[in-house]
Protein backbone atom coordinates (compact mmCIF):
# COMPACT_ATOMS: atom_id res chain seq x y z
CA UNK A 1 0.00 0.00 0.00
CA UNK A 2 1.11 3.45 -0.65
CA UNK A 3 2.47 5.88 2.13
CA UNK A 4 -1.02 7.73 2.65
CA UNK A 5 -3.21 4.98 2.65
CA UNK A 6 -1.88 3.55 6.03
CA UNK A 7 -5.04 2.85 7.94
CA UNK A 8 -6.16 5.23 10.52
CA UNK A 9 -7.64 2.65 12.29
CA UNK A 10 -7.20 -0.95 12.00
CA UNK A 11 -11.03 -3.45 12.85
CA UNK A 12 -9.60 -6.99 13.55
CA UNK A 13 -12.82 -8.90 13.21
CA UNK A 14 -11.46 -12.47 12.72
CA UNK A 15 -13.54 -14.88 13.94
CA UNK A 16 -16.62 -12.94 14.00
CA UNK A 17 -19.42 -13.73 11.64
CA UNK A 18 -21.50 -11.97 9.96
CA UNK A 19 -22.90 -9.21 11.03
CA UNK A 20 -20.30 -8.90 13.38
CA UNK A 21 -17.63 -7.25 11.03
CA UNK A 22 -19.45 -5.07 9.05
CA UNK A 23 -21.10 -3.75 12.30
CA UNK A 24 -17.46 -3.18 13.80
CA UNK A 25 -16.83 -1.28 10.68
CA UNK A 26 -19.33 0.75 10.83
CA UNK A 27 -18.85 1.12 14.82
CA UNK A 28 -15.55 2.68 13.81
CA UNK A 29 -16.91 4.33 10.59
CA UNK A 30 -18.85 6.23 13.21
CA UNK A 31 -16.05 7.51 15.42
CA UNK A 32 -13.91 8.49 12.77
CA UNK A 33 -12.86 11.82 10.80
CA UNK A 34 -12.94 13.04 7.35
CA UNK A 35 -10.35 11.08 5.19
CA UNK A 36 -9.27 8.50 7.77
CA UNK A 37 -8.54 5.22 6.26
CA UNK A 38 -9.86 2.65 8.01
CA UNK A 39 -8.85 -1.34 7.80
CA UNK A 40 -10.93 -4.30 8.65
CA UNK A 41 -9.70 -7.69 9.18
CA UNK A 42 -12.18 -10.31 8.51
CA UNK A 43 -12.27 -14.17 8.14
CA UNK A 44 -15.71 -14.48 7.23
CA UNK A 45 -16.24 -15.00 3.52
CA UNK A 46 -19.40 -13.28 3.31
CA UNK A 47 -17.98 -9.79 5.03
CA UNK A 48 -16.05 -8.96 2.06
CA UNK A 49 -19.76 -8.14 -0.67
CA UNK A 50 -21.55 -6.77 2.47
CA UNK A 51 -18.55 -4.47 3.51
CA UNK A 52 -17.73 -3.45 -0.09
CA UNK A 53 -21.83 -2.85 -1.01
CA UNK A 54 -21.89 -0.65 2.62
CA UNK A 55 -19.01 1.10 1.61
CA UNK A 56 -20.26 1.93 -1.89
CA UNK A 57 -23.93 3.13 -0.57
CA UNK A 58 -23.01 4.97 2.53
CA UNK A 59 -20.83 7.41 -0.34
CA UNK A 60 -17.38 6.34 1.10
CA UNK A 61 -13.98 5.32 -0.98
CA UNK A 62 -13.20 1.42 -1.22
CA UNK A 63 -9.62 1.05 -1.32
CA UNK A 64 -9.33 -2.36 -1.52
CA UNK A 65 -10.03 -5.84 -0.80
CA UNK A 66 -6.60 -8.03 0.06
CA UNK A 67 -6.40 -11.99 0.21
CA UNK A 68 -3.81 -11.87 3.65
CA UNK A 69 -2.70 -15.28 5.32
CA UNK A 70 -6.01 -17.04 6.44
CA UNK A 71 -7.77 -13.63 6.44
CA UNK A 72 -8.36 -11.34 4.10
CA UNK A 73 -8.39 -7.02 4.77
CA UNK A 74 -10.74 -4.47 3.49
CA UNK A 75 -9.05 -0.94 3.27
CA UNK A 76 -11.59 1.79 3.00
CA UNK A 77 -11.32 5.77 3.46
CA UNK A 78 -14.21 8.16 5.33
CA UNK A 79 -14.93 10.62 2.67
CA UNK A 80 -18.06 12.33 4.49
CA UNK B 1 -18.50 -31.18 50.43
CA UNK B 2 -21.52 -28.95 48.83
CA UNK B 3 -20.59 -26.97 45.66
CA UNK B 4 -21.91 -23.65 45.60
CA UNK B 5 -23.54 -22.84 42.10
CA UNK B 6 -24.65 -19.00 41.94
CA UNK B 7 -26.84 -18.06 38.98
CA UNK B 8 -27.35 -14.28 38.41
CA UNK B 9 -30.42 -13.51 36.06
CA UNK B 10 -34.16 -15.26 36.63
CA UNK B 11 -35.10 -14.95 32.93
CA UNK B 12 -35.18 -17.23 30.20
CA UNK B 13 -31.37 -18.88 30.86
CA UNK B 14 -30.86 -18.31 34.89
CA UNK B 15 -34.30 -20.25 35.08
CA UNK B 16 -33.50 -23.50 32.29
CA UNK B 17 -30.15 -23.44 33.46
CA UNK B 18 -30.78 -23.45 37.52
CA UNK B 19 -33.94 -25.93 36.72
CA UNK B 20 -31.88 -28.53 34.41
CA UNK B 21 -28.98 -28.61 37.76
CA UNK B 22 -31.20 -29.28 40.69
CA UNK B 23 -32.60 -32.30 37.87
CA UNK B 24 -29.11 -33.35 37.72
CA UNK B 25 -27.49 -32.82 41.18
CA UNK B 26 -28.38 -33.86 44.47
CA UNK B 27 -29.25 -31.53 46.68
CA UNK B 28 -26.52 -32.95 49.51
CA UNK B 29 -24.09 -32.42 46.52
CA UNK B 30 -24.74 -29.31 45.16
CA UNK B 31 -26.45 -25.67 46.76
CA UNK B 32 -28.11 -23.70 43.63
CA UNK B 33 -28.76 -20.14 44.20
CA UNK B 34 -30.35 -17.75 41.84
CA UNK B 35 -30.63 -13.83 42.07
CA UNK B 36 -32.93 -11.98 39.55
CA UNK B 37 -34.89 -8.58 39.75
CA UNK B 38 -37.63 -9.16 37.44
CA UNK B 39 -40.95 -8.10 38.24
CA UNK B 40 -42.24 -10.88 36.53
CA UNK B 41 -41.64 -13.22 33.98
CA UNK B 42 -43.24 -12.42 30.14
CA UNK B 43 -42.81 -14.91 27.65
CA UNK B 44 -41.30 -12.17 24.98
CA UNK B 45 -42.16 -14.38 21.37
CA UNK B 46 -45.73 -13.42 22.26
CA UNK B 47 -44.78 -9.38 21.49
CA UNK B 48 -45.16 -10.43 17.48
CA UNK B 49 -49.25 -11.57 18.94
CA UNK B 50 -50.14 -8.67 21.46
CA UNK B 51 -49.82 -5.30 19.72
CA UNK B 52 -52.54 -7.42 16.62
CA UNK B 53 -54.61 -8.31 19.30
CA UNK B 54 -54.85 -11.78 18.69
CA UNK B 55 -53.37 -13.21 22.26
CA UNK B 56 -54.07 -12.12 25.36
CA UNK B 57 -50.89 -11.12 27.17
CA UNK B 58 -51.95 -12.68 30.60
CA UNK B 59 -51.17 -15.89 29.05
CA UNK B 60 -47.29 -14.97 28.50
CA UNK B 61 -46.61 -13.81 32.00
CA UNK B 62 -45.93 -15.27 35.27
CA UNK B 63 -44.82 -15.02 38.40
CA UNK B 64 -40.89 -16.13 38.72
CA UNK B 65 -40.74 -17.35 42.03
CA UNK B 66 -43.07 -20.32 41.33
CA UNK B 67 -40.97 -20.88 37.85
CA UNK B 68 -38.03 -22.23 39.96
CA UNK B 69 -38.18 -26.67 40.86
CA UNK B 70 -37.92 -27.80 44.25
CA UNK B 71 -34.68 -27.12 46.08
CA UNK B 72 -33.49 -23.48 44.33
CA UNK B 73 -32.90 -20.69 46.65
CA UNK B 74 -34.19 -18.12 44.58
CA UNK B 75 -33.20 -14.37 45.49
CA UNK B 76 -34.67 -11.64 44.32
CA UNK B 77 -32.46 -9.00 44.34
CA UNK B 78 -30.53 -6.47 42.01
CA UNK B 79 -26.49 -7.63 41.48
CA UNK B 80 -24.49 -4.18 42.05
CA UNK B 81 -20.59 -5.87 41.17
CA UNK B 82 -19.30 -8.95 39.98
CA UNK B 83 -15.86 -9.81 41.40
CA UNK B 84 -14.74 -12.88 39.85
CA UNK B 85 -11.20 -12.46 41.50
CA UNK B 86 -12.30 -12.76 44.67
CA UNK B 87 -15.32 -15.13 43.84
CA UNK B 88 -17.64 -12.85 45.33
CA UNK B 89 -20.85 -10.80 44.02
CA UNK B 90 -22.51 -8.00 45.71
CA UNK B 91 -26.49 -7.23 45.49
CA UNK B 92 -28.61 -3.91 45.99
CA UNK B 93 -29.58 -4.87 49.27
CA UNK B 94 -26.11 -5.25 50.73
CA UNK B 95 -25.57 -8.90 50.64
CA UNK B 96 -22.59 -10.73 49.42
CA UNK B 97 -22.50 -13.91 48.09
CA UNK B 98 -19.81 -16.87 47.05
CA UNK B 99 -19.79 -19.37 45.02
CA UNK B 100 -17.80 -22.51 43.55
CA UNK B 101 -19.37 -22.29 40.17
CA UNK B 102 -20.89 -18.73 38.96
CA UNK B 103 -23.18 -18.67 35.72
CA UNK B 104 -24.36 -15.01 34.77
CA UNK B 105 -27.52 -14.84 32.83
CA UNK B 106 -28.58 -11.01 32.93
CA UNK B 107 -29.77 -10.93 29.52
CA UNK B 108 -29.02 -7.83 27.96
CA UNK B 109 -31.39 -4.21 28.25
CA UNK B 110 -33.01 -1.90 25.55
CA UNK B 111 -31.46 1.82 25.12
CA UNK B 112 -33.81 3.53 23.65
CA UNK B 113 -32.44 6.88 25.53
CA UNK B 114 -29.23 6.47 22.79
CA UNK B 115 -31.53 7.37 19.70
CA UNK B 116 -32.51 10.72 20.42
CA UNK B 117 -36.71 11.50 19.68
CA UNK B 118 -37.06 6.78 19.78
CA UNK B 119 -39.47 7.32 23.29
CA UNK B 120 -41.33 10.13 21.53
CA UNK B 121 -41.65 8.81 17.92
CA UNK B 122 -41.33 5.47 17.98
CA UNK B 123 -43.09 1.96 19.43
CA UNK B 124 -42.11 -0.97 19.49
CA UNK B 125 -42.92 -4.72 20.84
CA UNK B 126 -39.79 -5.92 22.50
CA UNK B 127 -41.29 -5.40 26.09
CA UNK B 128 -44.58 -6.11 27.21
CA UNK B 129 -45.42 -2.67 28.15
CA UNK B 130 -44.25 -1.25 24.98
CA UNK B 131 -46.58 -3.71 23.18
CA UNK B 132 -49.88 -3.22 25.26
CA UNK B 133 -49.23 0.59 24.19
CA UNK B 134 -48.45 -0.24 20.81
CA UNK B 135 -51.87 -2.59 20.13
CA UNK B 136 -53.36 0.55 21.66
CA UNK B 137 -52.00 3.24 19.19
CA UNK B 138 -51.92 0.47 15.92
CA UNK B 139 -56.05 0.20 17.29
CA UNK B 140 -56.20 3.82 16.04
CA UNK B 141 -54.16 3.73 13.19
CA UNK B 142 -56.67 4.12 9.91
CA UNK B 143 -53.41 4.17 6.99
CA UNK B 144 -50.70 5.78 6.01
CA UNK B 145 -46.95 4.87 5.51
CA UNK B 146 -45.45 2.70 8.25
CA UNK B 147 -42.10 1.94 8.67
CA UNK B 148 -40.47 -0.79 10.62
CA UNK B 149 -36.85 -2.37 11.49
CA UNK B 150 -33.83 -2.65 13.92
CA UNK B 151 -32.70 0.68 14.90
CA UNK B 152 -29.28 -1.33 15.23
CA UNK B 153 -27.66 -4.43 15.21
CA UNK B 154 -27.25 -6.70 18.02
CA UNK B 155 -30.57 -7.22 19.08
CA UNK B 156 -32.93 -10.27 20.68
CA UNK B 157 -34.51 -13.00 17.93
CA UNK B 158 -33.41 -11.61 14.51
CA UNK B 159 -36.60 -12.35 12.77
CA UNK B 160 -38.89 -10.69 15.33
CA UNK B 161 -38.87 -7.61 13.14
CA UNK B 162 -39.51 -9.37 10.03
CA UNK B 163 -42.19 -11.51 11.81
CA UNK B 164 -44.05 -8.42 13.33
CA UNK B 165 -44.52 -7.07 9.35
CA UNK B 166 -45.58 -10.72 8.05
CA UNK B 167 -48.58 -10.02 11.04
CA UNK B 168 -48.77 -6.59 11.10
CA UNK B 169 -49.64 -6.81 6.90
CA UNK B 170 -52.29 -9.39 8.10
CA UNK B 171 -53.77 -7.16 10.95
CA UNK B 172 -54.26 -4.28 8.01
CA UNK B 173 -55.90 -6.38 6.07
CA UNK B 174 -58.30 -7.49 8.06
CA UNK B 175 -59.06 -4.34 9.16
CA UNK B 176 -59.44 -3.67 5.37
CA UNK B 177 -57.13 -0.75 5.52
CA UNK B 178 -53.80 -2.61 3.87
CA UNK B 179 -54.79 -0.45 0.59
CA UNK B 180 -54.45 2.34 2.50
CA UNK B 181 -50.89 1.55 4.07
CA UNK B 182 -47.40 1.21 2.67
CA UNK B 183 -45.38 -1.14 4.67
CA UNK B 184 -41.77 -0.25 4.40
CA UNK B 185 -38.84 -2.45 6.31
CA UNK B 186 -35.55 -1.25 7.25
CA UNK B 187 -32.47 -3.00 7.41
CA UNK B 188 -28.83 -2.29 7.68
CA UNK B 189 -27.43 -5.25 6.06
CA UNK B 190 -27.82 -5.20 2.27
CA UNK B 191 -30.30 -7.97 2.32
CA UNK B 192 -33.66 -7.96 4.66
CA UNK B 193 -31.90 -10.89 7.00
CA UNK B 194 -28.65 -11.69 8.50
CA UNK B 195 -28.54 -15.10 6.79
CA UNK B 196 -28.80 -14.67 3.02
CA UNK B 197 -30.44 -17.83 2.08
CA UNK B 198 -33.25 -16.77 4.67
CA UNK B 199 -33.16 -13.51 3.40
CA UNK B 200 -34.09 -14.37 0.02
CA UNK B 201 -36.67 -16.60 0.98
CA UNK B 202 -38.05 -13.32 3.01
CA UNK B 203 -37.65 -11.21 0.35
CA UNK B 204 -39.91 -13.24 -1.84
CA UNK B 205 -42.80 -13.56 0.35
CA UNK B 206 -42.39 -9.74 1.09
CA UNK B 207 -42.56 -9.43 -2.51
CA UNK B 208 -45.63 -10.98 -2.37
CA UNK B 209 -47.27 -8.82 -0.05
CA UNK B 210 -46.31 -5.57 -1.07
CA UNK B 211 -43.88 -4.95 1.57
CA UNK B 212 -41.29 -2.78 0.37
CA UNK B 213 -37.62 -2.87 2.04
CA UNK B 214 -34.34 -0.21 1.63
CA UNK B 215 -31.86 -2.47 2.43
CA UNK B 216 -28.10 -1.01 4.58
CA UNK B 217 -30.24 1.25 6.20
CA UNK B 218 -28.30 1.56 9.42
CA UNK B 219 -30.83 4.10 11.33
CA UNK B 220 -29.07 7.02 12.76
CA UNK B 221 -31.56 9.56 13.64
CA UNK B 222 -35.48 10.55 13.90
CA UNK B 223 -37.02 13.72 13.06
CA UNK B 224 -39.68 14.31 14.81
CA UNK B 225 -40.85 17.61 13.36
CA UNK B 226 -40.85 15.99 9.58
CA UNK B 227 -41.80 12.88 10.71
CA UNK B 228 -38.78 11.19 9.03
CA UNK B 229 -35.99 8.77 10.27
CA UNK B 230 -32.46 9.28 8.14
CA UNK B 231 -29.92 6.74 7.72
CA UNK B 232 -26.24 6.92 8.02
CA UNK B 233 -26.09 6.00 4.19
CA UNK B 234 -27.51 9.20 3.89
CA UNK B 235 -31.41 7.79 2.97
CA UNK B 236 -34.31 9.56 4.35
CA UNK B 237 -37.60 7.90 5.07
CA UNK B 238 -40.72 9.79 5.86
CA UNK B 239 -43.73 7.82 8.12
CA UNK B 240 -46.44 8.25 10.28
CA UNK B 241 -46.67 5.27 11.94
CA UNK B 242 -43.19 3.96 13.25
CA UNK B 243 -42.04 0.75 14.75
CA UNK B 244 -38.03 0.27 15.83
CA UNK B 245 -36.56 -2.53 17.30
CA UNK B 246 -34.83 0.11 20.42
CA UNK B 247 -30.94 -0.62 20.37
CA UNK B 248 -29.60 -3.57 22.81
CA UNK B 249 -26.80 -3.43 24.93
CA UNK B 250 -25.52 -5.77 28.00
CA UNK B 251 -25.93 -5.04 31.46
CA UNK B 252 -24.22 -2.12 32.91
CA UNK B 253 -23.42 -4.30 36.21
CA UNK B 254 -21.45 -5.89 33.70
CA UNK B 255 -19.46 -3.04 32.18
CA UNK B 256 -19.13 -1.87 36.01
CA UNK B 257 -17.37 -4.95 36.95
CA UNK B 258 -14.93 -4.80 33.97
CA UNK B 259 -16.44 -7.90 32.47
CA UNK B 260 -17.05 -6.52 29.54
CA UNK B 261 -16.30 -3.11 27.34
CA UNK B 262 -19.15 -0.29 26.92
CA UNK B 263 -21.72 -2.85 24.65
CA UNK B 264 -21.85 -4.46 27.50
CA UNK B 265 -21.33 -7.91 25.96
CA UNK B 266 -18.98 -10.67 27.72
CA UNK B 267 -16.73 -12.36 25.66
CA UNK B 268 -16.52 -16.43 26.26
CA UNK B 269 -15.31 -19.16 24.83
CA UNK B 270 -17.24 -20.51 21.72
CA UNK B 271 -17.33 -23.62 22.87
CA UNK B 272 -17.27 -23.97 26.36
CA UNK B 273 -18.94 -20.94 27.46
CA UNK B 274 -16.74 -19.94 30.53
CA UNK B 275 -15.20 -16.55 30.50
CA UNK B 276 -11.84 -15.72 29.86
CA UNK B 277 -9.06 -17.80 31.89
CA UNK B 278 -11.80 -18.50 34.61
CA UNK B 279 -12.86 -21.96 34.36
CA UNK B 280 -15.67 -21.70 36.84
CA UNK B 281 -16.96 -18.67 35.42
CA UNK B 282 -19.56 -19.29 32.74
CA UNK B 283 -22.46 -17.10 30.72
CA UNK B 284 -25.14 -17.98 29.08
CA UNK B 285 -28.11 -16.97 27.11
CA UNK B 286 -28.01 -12.97 25.64
CA UNK B 287 -24.88 -11.94 27.92
CA UNK B 288 -22.82 -13.31 25.73
CA UNK B 289 -20.76 -11.35 22.70
CA UNK B 290 -21.11 -14.77 20.69
CA UNK B 291 -21.71 -14.58 17.02
CA UNK B 292 -25.42 -16.30 17.47
CA UNK B 293 -28.93 -15.27 17.57
CA UNK B 294 -29.94 -14.19 20.90
CA UNK B 295 -32.75 -16.28 21.16
CA UNK B 296 -34.41 -18.15 24.20
CA UNK B 297 -33.77 -21.48 22.01
CA UNK B 298 -29.76 -20.47 22.49
CA UNK B 299 -30.40 -20.34 25.93
CA UNK B 300 -32.15 -23.41 25.86
CA UNK B 301 -29.18 -25.44 24.05
CA UNK B 302 -26.46 -23.64 26.33
CA UNK B 303 -28.08 -24.56 29.47
CA UNK B 304 -28.40 -28.11 28.02
CA UNK B 305 -24.69 -28.31 27.41
CA UNK B 306 -23.64 -26.25 30.27
CA UNK B 307 -25.98 -28.07 33.11
CA UNK B 308 -24.36 -31.47 32.12
CA UNK B 309 -20.68 -30.21 32.18
CA UNK B 310 -20.88 -28.58 35.72
CA UNK B 311 -23.28 -31.73 37.01
CA UNK B 312 -20.76 -34.08 35.68
CA UNK B 313 -17.99 -32.09 37.14
CA UNK B 314 -19.19 -32.22 40.07
CA UNK B 315 -19.82 -35.97 40.50
CA UNK B 316 -16.25 -36.03 39.38
CA UNK B 317 -16.28 -36.68 36.27
CA UNK B 318 -15.52 -34.31 33.02
CA UNK B 319 -17.26 -34.68 30.38
CA UNK B 320 -15.66 -33.77 26.47
CA UNK B 321 -18.46 -32.83 25.10
CA UNK B 322 -18.36 -29.05 23.53
CA UNK B 323 -21.31 -26.35 22.73
CA UNK B 324 -21.67 -25.99 18.91
CA UNK B 325 -23.40 -22.81 18.59
CA UNK B 326 -26.94 -24.97 18.03
CA UNK B 327 -29.85 -22.93 17.92
CA UNK B 328 -33.40 -23.89 16.02
CA UNK B 329 -36.19 -21.06 15.76
CA UNK B 330 -39.63 -21.02 14.23
CA UNK B 331 -40.58 -17.69 12.82
CA UNK B 332 -43.77 -16.48 11.30
CA UNK B 333 -44.51 -15.47 7.60
CA UNK B 334 -48.26 -14.42 8.00
CA UNK B 335 -51.56 -16.34 7.32
CA UNK B 336 -51.30 -18.51 9.95
CA UNK B 337 -47.88 -19.72 8.47
CA UNK B 338 -44.41 -20.30 9.62
CA UNK B 339 -41.03 -22.13 9.13
CA UNK B 340 -38.26 -23.34 11.45
CA UNK B 341 -34.73 -23.00 10.98
CA UNK B 342 -31.99 -25.36 13.22
CA UNK B 343 -28.12 -23.96 12.56
CA UNK B 344 -25.21 -23.93 14.23
CA UNK B 345 -21.51 -22.25 14.31
CA UNK B 346 -21.05 -24.52 11.20
CA UNK B 347 -24.29 -25.65 10.14
CA UNK B 348 -26.44 -23.14 8.09
CA UNK B 349 -30.06 -22.92 8.05
CA UNK B 350 -31.15 -25.59 5.49
CA UNK B 351 -34.07 -25.41 2.55
CA UNK B 352 -37.08 -23.82 3.88
CA UNK B 353 -40.69 -24.17 3.40
CA UNK B 354 -43.69 -22.59 5.43
CA UNK B 355 -46.63 -24.66 7.27
CA UNK B 356 -49.65 -24.19 9.35
CA UNK B 357 -48.09 -27.17 11.79
CA UNK B 358 -44.87 -24.91 12.53
CA UNK B 359 -47.33 -21.71 13.10
CA UNK B 360 -49.16 -24.03 15.54
CA UNK B 361 -45.91 -24.73 17.37
CA UNK B 362 -45.31 -21.02 17.83
CA UNK B 363 -48.68 -19.83 18.98
CA UNK B 364 -48.70 -22.94 21.47
CA UNK B 365 -44.94 -21.93 22.47
CA UNK B 366 -45.67 -19.94 25.38
CA UNK B 367 -47.40 -23.10 26.67
CA UNK B 368 -44.16 -25.38 25.88
CA UNK B 369 -42.05 -22.61 27.35
CA UNK B 370 -43.71 -22.47 31.10
CA UNK B 371 -44.44 -25.87 31.47
CA UNK B 372 -41.34 -28.10 29.66
CA UNK B 373 -38.60 -25.90 28.36
CA UNK B 374 -38.39 -23.46 31.69
CA UNK B 375 -38.96 -26.41 33.93
CA UNK B 376 -35.99 -28.21 32.73
CA UNK B 377 -37.56 -30.94 31.26
CA UNK B 378 -36.78 -30.25 27.45
C1 LIG C 1 -40.25 -9.56 20.52
C2 LIG C 1 -39.36 -10.71 20.85
C3 LIG C 1 -39.56 -11.93 20.22
C4 LIG C 1 -38.73 -12.99 20.52
N1 LIG C 1 -38.95 -14.18 19.88
C5 LIG C 1 -38.17 -15.25 20.16
C6 LIG C 1 -38.43 -16.51 19.56
O1 LIG C 1 -39.35 -16.67 18.78
N2 LIG C 1 -37.61 -17.53 19.85
C7 LIG C 1 -36.56 -17.41 20.72
O2 LIG C 1 -35.86 -18.38 20.95
N3 LIG C 1 -36.29 -16.23 21.32
C8 LIG C 1 -37.08 -15.15 21.06
N4 LIG C 1 -36.83 -13.95 21.68
C9 LIG C 1 -35.59 -13.76 22.47
C10 LIG C 1 -35.65 -14.31 23.88
O3 LIG C 1 -36.76 -13.82 24.57
C11 LIG C 1 -34.38 -13.89 24.61
O4 LIG C 1 -33.26 -14.20 23.81
C12 LIG C 1 -34.26 -14.61 25.93
O5 LIG C 1 -35.20 -14.09 26.83
C13 LIG C 1 -32.85 -14.47 26.50
O6 LIG C 1 -32.76 -15.05 27.76
P1 LIG C 1 -31.77 -14.46 28.86
O7 LIG C 1 -32.06 -15.24 30.08
O8 LIG C 1 -30.41 -14.40 28.33
O9 LIG C 1 -32.25 -12.96 29.06
P2 LIG C 1 -33.61 -12.47 29.75
O10 LIG C 1 -34.69 -13.45 29.49
O11 LIG C 1 -33.78 -11.08 29.33
O12 LIG C 1 -33.29 -12.55 31.30
C14 LIG C 1 -32.33 -11.77 31.94
C15 LIG C 1 -32.73 -11.71 33.40
O13 LIG C 1 -31.70 -11.13 34.18
C16 LIG C 1 -32.27 -10.26 35.12
N5 LIG C 1 -31.25 -9.26 35.46
C17 LIG C 1 -30.66 -8.38 34.64
N6 LIG C 1 -29.78 -7.61 35.31
C18 LIG C 1 -29.82 -8.04 36.60
C19 LIG C 1 -29.16 -7.61 37.77
N7 LIG C 1 -28.28 -6.63 37.77
N8 LIG C 1 -29.46 -8.25 38.94
C20 LIG C 1 -30.37 -9.27 38.98
N9 LIG C 1 -31.02 -9.70 37.88
C21 LIG C 1 -30.75 -9.09 36.70
C22 LIG C 1 -33.49 -9.67 34.42
O14 LIG C 1 -34.45 -9.22 35.35
C23 LIG C 1 -33.97 -10.85 33.62
O15 LIG C 1 -34.91 -11.62 34.34
C24 LIG C 1 -37.66 -12.85 21.44
C25 LIG C 1 -37.46 -11.63 22.09
C26 LIG C 1 -38.30 -10.56 21.81
C27 LIG C 1 -38.09 -9.27 22.53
Amino acid sequence: MEEQEKPTKVVDARGSFCPGPLMELIKAYKSAKTNDVISLYSTDTGTKKDAAAWINKSGNQLIGVFDREGYYEIVMKKTK
Amino acid sequence: MVTNILILGDGAAGTIMANKLRFLTHREDAEITVIGNSKYHYFKPDGIHIPLGIKNYRDSVKNPKFLFNYGINYVRDSVTRIDVDNRNVSTQSGKNYTYDYLVIATGDRLVPEEIENFDREAHHFYTLEGSLELKEKLSGFNGGKIVIGPSSIPYQCPPAPYEFAFQLDRYLRRRGIRDKTELHYIFPLNRVFTMENVSNYVQKLFDEKDIIYHTLFNLESIDAQKKTVSSLEGEDQKYDFLILVPPHKGQQVITESGLAGDQGYIAVDRHHLNYGDYDNVFVVGDATDLPISKAGATAHFQSEYLSGRIASEISGFVAEELYDGSVACTTVTGDEKAFTLYFSYTRPPRALFQSKADYLLKWTSADTYFSGMLRGVM
